[in-house]
């Protein structure tokens, strides 16, 4: 058959110059979550970038308007799924500062060593996915392996692997087990040696640093401007750790660094990660040395923690407790209150308003994804369309809090 | 007014009141178990204890007391003020009184809490009153700590039948003594009373008689605690998951202020409980009253009837077409029915007399019964009073039979299925009945269109001294029923009129207004959550 081209001019070769819209997502292999990327072509360069969000809503915020104050903790535990304790511990801290409440040490101490072994969790996620996405299968396993020590202790702990509904106002659902500790240490020092010997794999890869390497650039004035905190911030160079600049529990009171990195750049963003993991056990490390084996865990407030179970089937006064709090909640006091923590992706704000009954008056949510992802489009655009890969897995956007 | 200070508050009182009396009427609640607003005050269960601080220059009341030293471990002798039970003690003008703020009023309370619970056996799942438990409340308000007696409570008598509605619960009982004052003071029938002391306190029926009456319900009301249960309503739901609307009772002319208790997951109502109007029934209700709840499900009408058969709206409105086609207007009349609202009644009036222009205006309802001079009435409808108000000189129903009879009336229209008089007579009429429930009027009816019950749409019912209340909307509409006065309007356009009235806003401003007492909601419950969906 003659070549179609035969006719054609040399001029006429060029190819045509109208841009081609691309949809990547929602449902998307290399995309965390449900999300939705616009892109507009120029060939395989981003013209133009829409990010759009909401895949995921469920209305997380309303469903918190209807039970107790005690029945949002599940509803946190499928905000960031990746690190549910973070979630938990900071929900709890907000209705216990509107209560003017403050949990007894060894609950403080416990809260800080269960939420950064979330934290492992979450950094552990993201930085394995992402050198998935970018071919390196192994890292990943090695990773999710690391993850899955992580996951046992917290399973060891709360009966649940992934969405644990742990936290409780003025305390946590049950002590630490016997083992809490060793079980601690031991699998820290596996974790660590698993995160090293990907590490190796990794940062000695030429073609993994040049898709990371001054890719996705952000500059820490602009990082601030979009409101963005967390490790993807601490990238940019600008060291803000809520644990450090406004701590709670007892961060001040451990010493631990803050990872940060130099360009903003996808490397750094993984750097800080793997950095922060680091921290994180020194961080654990130290709260577990410093928790004590005894003591209460739940601080002493008939208004807002269950009695003993032993004691609501034998006594009435604590079966009114039981029930005044099972079935009207512990009433909050009226009044507003925000509090933040630093979550796996940044600040985790709650804010929270009370009418002064068992029931929430309303539950706000500021998810750290949110404003992260929010800046996107000004990392991508201008690339090439495969460094959206590499760039939206290192914001570790989650769809569950992005979309609250 | 004098006033007197409640933790520095200054309340007014009218001589005569109890210091908890005036607070009460302020809204602000001293709390209590025996005291009730409408009985006597036997100060019997010294939770409403307050401190009344001594005039300037007068010694206070003291107690003397023995204090455990805890230093020491040794007892040592002390003094603290006498606190004084203020369901007992009357206002006195410039009276200082200390409930919230004094630390002994606090003590006294969480240790009378603290007895009351002794001997209280773990009960609350399977309580009736859990939920609505003052005992539940005011162990969070006031006592909050465990229990330190390590014996075996005091057992004592459990489900007793009292009679033929209540049954009775020793172990639960905390000697308020209201049912047996309530019975005593208000039912007129000093049935109940209380044996023993201390600990083996208990109430009982007198030797020979049984809890009967036409007040026994109201023993359960009164009950703060779960120790009297209805029949009625024992084991049947749990109040949290109840919602509330406010009611007028449809049993008889008093028109009762009632909760209307419901669940919404089931559109089913479970109970009545009065509802506090001192102008109509001040805090009570009667048995029959607080039974006819059931009427929103039992005896209605549920879909339209032709010739006794079910069929659709559509169907029932083109037969009733049919049948009045070409009918001079002599020769039609209408029936009010004091059985509904004042604005169903209206929707007939305007149908019958102003659209089709119809002279004979006739009235049906239920037949008088029981009567007595603390709450029932003779009438055993509702709204008799309204029906009087929105046609004078209504004419009774045994007329328009005579009327039938003499073949001057061929055709009916009817609201309710009610009536007081043998009505066989009306066979020989064409005869269409908007009815919520079914009667002596639906068997002699053509067609029958079904309308929804005072449960499921406002409305607003005049009682017996002519004051309109208004009845708020509980329930969803049985089957194809709607409100009357929307069949009303359907069966007006069926006979060709155009109907003037298109919603009930309409109708309640060419009544004349809105009713004279409207309803103001409260909550089902005291604990009552958000956990089954709010009906509002």
């Amino acid at each position: 058959m003659e070549a179609l081209d035969v006719d054609l001019e040399d001029g006429e070769l060029e190819l045509p110059a109208e841009p081609m819209h691309l949809n990547l997502g929602p449902s998307h292999p290399a995309m965390h979550g449900t999300v939705r990327i616009v892109l507009e072509l120029s060939g395989e360069t981003i013209v133009k970038s829409d990010v759009q969000i909401g895949y995921l809503h469920r209305g997380f915020e309303k469903m918190c308007e209807r039970g107790t104050w005690a029945q949002v903790f599940p509803y946190v535990d499928r905000l960031n799924y990746v690190s549910p304790m973070l979630n938990n511990v900071g929900y709890a801290l907000a209705v216990e500062k509107l209560c003017g409440l403050a949990v007894p040490e060894r609950c403080q101490w416990y809260r800080m060593a269960l939420g950064e072994l979330a934290r492992v969790s979450d950094h552990l996620t993201c930085t394995g996915a992402m050198a998935m996405e970018l071919g390196a299968f192994t890292p990943f396993l090695w990773f999710v392996k690391a993850r899955e020590m992580v996951w046992d202790i917290l399973e060891e702990e709360t009966g649940a692997r992934l969405t644990h509904s742990f936290g409780r106002i003025g305390g946590m659902a049950s002590p630490p087990t016997p083992d809490f500790k060793g079980l601690c240490r031991a699998a820290l020092e596996k974790i660590i040696q698993l995160v090293e010997e990907g590490e190796k794999m990794l940062l000695k890869n030429r073609i993994f640093l040049d898709r990371l390497e001054d890719v996705g650039v952000i500059r820490g004035a602009d990082a601030v401007a979009l409101g963005w905190t967390g490790p993807c911030l601490r990238a940019t160079g600008v060291s803000y750790d809520i644990r450090k600049a406004h701590p709670y529990l007892k961060y001040d009171e451990v010493d631990f660094d803050v990872p940060v990195g130099t360009k903003g750049d996808t490397l750094d963003r993984f750097l800080v990660r793997l950095g922060e993991i680091r921290q994180s056990r020194r961080i654990i490390e130290q709260s577990i040395d410093r928790m004590a084996d005894e003591g209460p865990v739940n601080c002493d407030d008939p208004r807002v923690v269950l009695p003993e179970k032993s004691d609501v089937y034998t006594t009435i006064e604590a079966t009114i407790q039981h029930f005044k709090l099972i079935m009207e909640g512990a009433k909050v006091p009226k009044g507003e209150v925000y509090s933040y923590t630093e979550g796996g992706n940044g600040e985790l704000g709650y804010y929270l308003v009370s009418d002064g009954t068992g029931t929430p008056y309303r539950v706000r949510i500021r998810p750290p994804c949110f404003q992260i992802t929010g800046g996107l489009s000004r990392l991508i655009d201008g690339r090439m369309l495969s460094d959206i890969v590499p760039t939206f897995g290192s914001l570790n956007m989650i769809g569950g809090e992005c979309d609250h | 007014m004098p006033t007197f200070k409640l933790d520095g508050k200054p309340i007014p009182f009218e001589p005569g009141d109890t210091i908890i009396r005036a607070a009460w009427k302020l809204g602000i609640e001293i709390p209590h178990y025996c005291w009730h607003p409408g009985l006597t005050a036997p100060a019997n269960c010294r939770m409403c204890l307050v401190e009344i601080l001594p005039k300037p220059g007068q010694r206070p009341l003291t107690l003397d007391i023995l204090e455990l030293d805890t230093k020491t471990g040794e007892y040592r002798t002390a003094q603290k003020p006498k606190l004084q039970p203020s369901c007992y003690m009357a206002a006195a003008e410039g009276m200082e009184v200390l409930s919230d703020t004094s630390e002994h009023v606090k003590r006294a309370r969480h240790d009378v809490q603290e007895f009351l619970l002794l001997n209280h056996p773990v009960d609350c799942p399977i309580c009736d009153q859990s939920g609505e438990c003052k005992l539940q409340d005011y162990w969070l308000d006031h006592m909050q700590t465990k229990k330190r007696m390590r014996d075996e409570p005091v057992h004592k008598p459990k489900g007793v039948v009292f009679g033929p509605t209540i049954v009775y619960d020793g172990e639960r009982c905390v000697m308020c003594t209201r049912c047996v004052r309530f019975m005593a003071e208000v039912a007129k029938d000093p049935v109940l009373d209380m044996r023993e002391r201390g600990n083996l306190n208990e109430i009982v029926v007198s030797p020979g008689r049984q809890l009967d009456g036409h007040y026994t319900f109201m023993t359960e009301h009164v009950c703060p605690v779960g120790a009297l249960t209805t029949k009625d309503f024992r084991f049947k739901a749990r109040v949290w998951f109840l919602r509330t609307a406010a009611a007028v009772c449809q049993g008889c002319a008093t028109g009762c202020n009632a909760h209307l208790d419901y669940d919404p997951r089931y559109n089913k109502a479970y109970r009545y409980r009065p509802r506090d109007n001192e102008k109509v029934n001040k805090f009570w209700m009667c048995d029959e009253g607080m039974l006819t709840y059931k009427e929103a499900h039992d005896g209605r009408v549920p879909e339209a009837l032709v010739g006794g058969k079910e069929k659709p709206l559509g169907a029932a409105l083109d037969q009733a077409r049919a049948l009045f086609s070409g009918v001079p207007k002599e020769s039609i009349a209408i029936v009010l029915s004091a059985q509904h609202s004042l604005e169903d009644n209206w929707a007939l009036r305007e149908l019958g007399t102003v659209l089709i222009g119809s002279k004979s205006v006739f009235k049906s309802g239920k037949p008088d019964g029981y009567e007595d001079t603390i709450l029932i009435h003779r009438d055993k409808n509702p709204n008799s009073k309204g029906v009087e108000q929105l046609a004078p000189g209504v004419k009774a129903l045994p007329l328009l039979v005579d009327e039938v009879k003499a073949s001057r009336i061929t055709h009916v229209i009817a609201l309710g299925g009610a009536a007081a008089v043998d009505v066989d007579g009306l066979r020989s009429a064409k005869v269409v009945v908007v009815a919520a429930h079914a009667g002596p009027l639906t068997q002699v009816a053509n067609v029958v269109l079904p309308a929804t019950s005072w449960a499921e749409h406002a409305g607003t019912y005049a009682n017996v001294k002519g004051l309109r209340q208004e009845s708020e909307k509980a329930l969803e509409p049985l089957g194809a029923s709607r409100p009357a006065w929307a069949q009303l309007a359907a069966l007006a356009t069926a006979l060709g009129y155009e109907p003037s009235w298109k919603s009930m806003k309409q109708i309640r401003t060419r009544l004349g207004g809105a009713a004279d007492a409207r309803p103001a909601s409260l909550p089902a419950t005291a604990g009552a959550g958000q956990l089954g969906g709010g009906a509002e």
